[in-house]
């Protein structure tokens, strides 16, 4: 009892001394830190956050463009858009164009990452090769592949006559089924290589005495792929889905050149729709509820792939 | 010794593949040297019969690659600056200095890692109308450098964490101020993550399409990407012009890339797995 109370009488003492002290050292950092953060907030600020909540306040509002009055007109907005056909397509076209991203580049630089790992004296030589099409703008991209599926002097169809397979050839992007995908072949094509150079280095950082142990065991190699090498990159591959997924949602420019949303907003994506309603319909209210949603998608993506890399690290 | 077996199956696995992926470059460069006659012919296997260089020189002066390509460097130039100078401050702050609200101001940055430019860009574009800064590069500038404030900071917090303490307070006991260890300290450690940053945030300016279409309006301001988007849809059916043009787009940067590319590699992978 008396040890007890003379700890806290001491303490009693010390403590508002220590208090003090620490209030004292925060503030002087608060002083030092000011001028140092000052020129990324004012930027970020003016440039980023201030439109974030904008755009929030926006989706309740009836704007209609620049230096046009906006009255508050509650959740009027969201109603039209859970009420508009096109919003719901482009939100499944966005869903789609995600998945399809995420399995097509990300699988193939999951393969390649795999099959350029094997190598020894042409590593660098593959690994600088496939990772050309990455240095092209999406923009560019859309360009190019434009003319790759031109129906008569496009690459794909003139190459699938002289090797005999007519047959196959398409109106790529004027087929309503087919177009969606077309264009993200034309996507993925340029994004495979960022998720193979991250795979590769996930691959580098494997324990190569795990391969010898499995090895001793008798395990061939589908049985080390599946037990050493794909466990291992599990936190690597948490990272590269998170990223491709974030990557598929924010998908415009390949879409916006080479189809536009069409034929019949076949093609058509929360942010191609966005870009219309805002820049040439000039409807800032719906346009900002698809913002919202769109900044919610990639909010909930990001939450659920922290969590699960929280859970995996554990 | 099994692994030197492995070698030949997966060069031999490799070879196709990378033919395919390559394949669009390989038609472009030898479509982009054509005459309009051979490309009208549609074969894709055939050779240029003549080479004709003055493709390039055509699209070139038509399309104004001059210009745009200037602009485009000092678009990349200004992001590359201001968003160096704006994050190794700041993510030595968050690293390092511990005051009254830092993950409050930290959770702010946060948000704008996730958020899509997309997503913001409807008053994003009337903050930069009410500035007088539409329709110019250095309204252009900034509103990239802010998009990839919360990334940049993120990078450089990651880095200077990794630098021990007992580095800031030696130093600090010297009387040295912050801005001075950040300077004579911390920046010379954190080349890597500096040359990250510089590799991650040019890559992603040169080949930005959606905040140039939205805000440089007139072709004197447009940079690459846009203007070539605006010239293929100009002279669509002028395959010669278009073909040149579009590798004379690309063609900078890969050269650039083969030249680095052991840094550049490097940079872009650390950097994307720091932040």
């Amino acid at each position: 009892m008396a040890t007890r109370l003379t700890t806290a009488a001491r303490r009693g003492i010390a403590r508002p001394k220590v208090a003090h002290r620490a209030r004292r050292a925060g503030r002087e950092a608060l002083t030092s830190a000011i001028p140092l953060l000052l020129p990324a907030l004012a930027i970020y600020a003016l440039f980023s956050l201030l439109p974030i909540f904008l755009t929030f306040w926006l989706s309740f509002t009836d704007s209609r463009g620049l230096n046009t009055s906006a009255s508050f007109v509650g959740l009027s907005n969201y109603g039209r858009a859970a009420a508009d056909p096109i919003v719901w397509q482009s939100l499944v076209h966005t869903f789609q164009w995600l998945l399809g991203h995420l399995l097509m580049a990300g699988g193939l630089g999951l393969i390649l990452a795999l099959a350029v790992s094997r190598l020894r004296l042409t590593r660098v030589v593959f690994r600088t090769a496939f990772f050309l099409p990455h240095l092209v703008s999406l923009a560019v991209v859309g360009v190019i592949w434009a003319n790759i599926y031109d129906p008569f002097y496009g690459l794909l169809n003139t190459a699938l006559d002289r090797l005999g397979l007519g047959a196959l050839s398409q109106g790529w992007l004027s087929d309503p089924l087919l177009v969606l995908f077309s264009v993200n072949v034309a996507s993925s094509w340029q994004g495979f290589g960022l998720y193979m150079l991250l795979f590769i280095a996930g691959l580098q950082n494997i324990d190569h005495s795990l391969y010898e142990a499995a090895e001793i065991d008798g395990a061939n190699g589908w049985q080390q792929l599946w037990y050493v090498t794909l466990p291992g990159l599990a936190e690597v591959m948490t990272f590269v889905v998170s990223l491709a997924m974030i990557n598929g949602l924010k998908g415009f420019a390949t879409v916006f050149v080479m189809t536009n949303g069409g034929p019949f907003y076949q093609s058509e994506l929360i942010t191609t729709y966005i870009y219309r309603l805002a820049f040439s319909m000039q409807d800032h209210g719906l346009a900002a509820v698809l913002c919202v949603l769109l900044s919610t998608l990639a909010i909930g993506i990001t939450v659920v792939f922290n969590h699960w890399r929280g859970r995996l690290a554990r | 010794m099994s692994r030197r077996r492995s070698e030949l199956p997966a060069f031999a696995a490799l070879l196709p593949a990378l033919l395919l992926i390559l394949g669009p470059f390989l038609w472009l460069l030898m479509s982009s040297l054509k005459s309009e006659a051979e490309i009208g012919q549609a074969n894709p296997f055939a050779l240029p019969k003549a080479p004709m260089w003055q493709n390039y020189a055509d699209a070139w002066q038509i399309g104004g690659f001059g210009d745009l390509l200037v602009n485009s460097l000092f678009n990349l130039a200004g992001v590359v600056l201001l968003t160096l100078i704006t994050c190794a401050p700041a993510g030595y702050v968050f690293a390092k200095l511990k005051f009254p609200g830092r993950e409050w101001v930290f959770y702010l940055v946060i948000i704008g890692l996730t958020i899509p430019v997309q997503a913001i860009v409807i008053p994003l574009y009337q903050v930069l109308f009410n500035l007088g800064l539409i329709n110019s590069l250095a309204g252009i500038t900034l509103a990239q450098v802010s998009n990839g404030i919360p990334f940049g900071i993120f990078l450089m917090r990651s880095f200077f964490a990794g630098v021990p303490d007992e580095l800031v307070e030696a130093a600090r006991i010297d009387g040295a101020s912050h801005t001075q260890i950040l300077g004579r300290v911390m920046l010379p450690l954190a080349t890597p993550a500096l040359q990250a940053l510089v590799i991650i945030s040019a890559l992603s300016t040169w080949n930005d399409f959606f905040l140039p279409l939205v805000i440089l309006i007139s072709p004197e301001v447009q940079t690459l990407p846009l203007g070539l988007v605006r010239f293929a849809s100009t002279y669509s059916t002028d395959f010669r012009l278009v073909f040149s043009g579009t590798v004379i787009t690309f063609l900078p940067v890969i050269i650039l890339y083969i030249l680095t590319q052991r840094r550049f590699t490097e940079g872009l992978t650390q950097g994307a797995l720091k932040g």
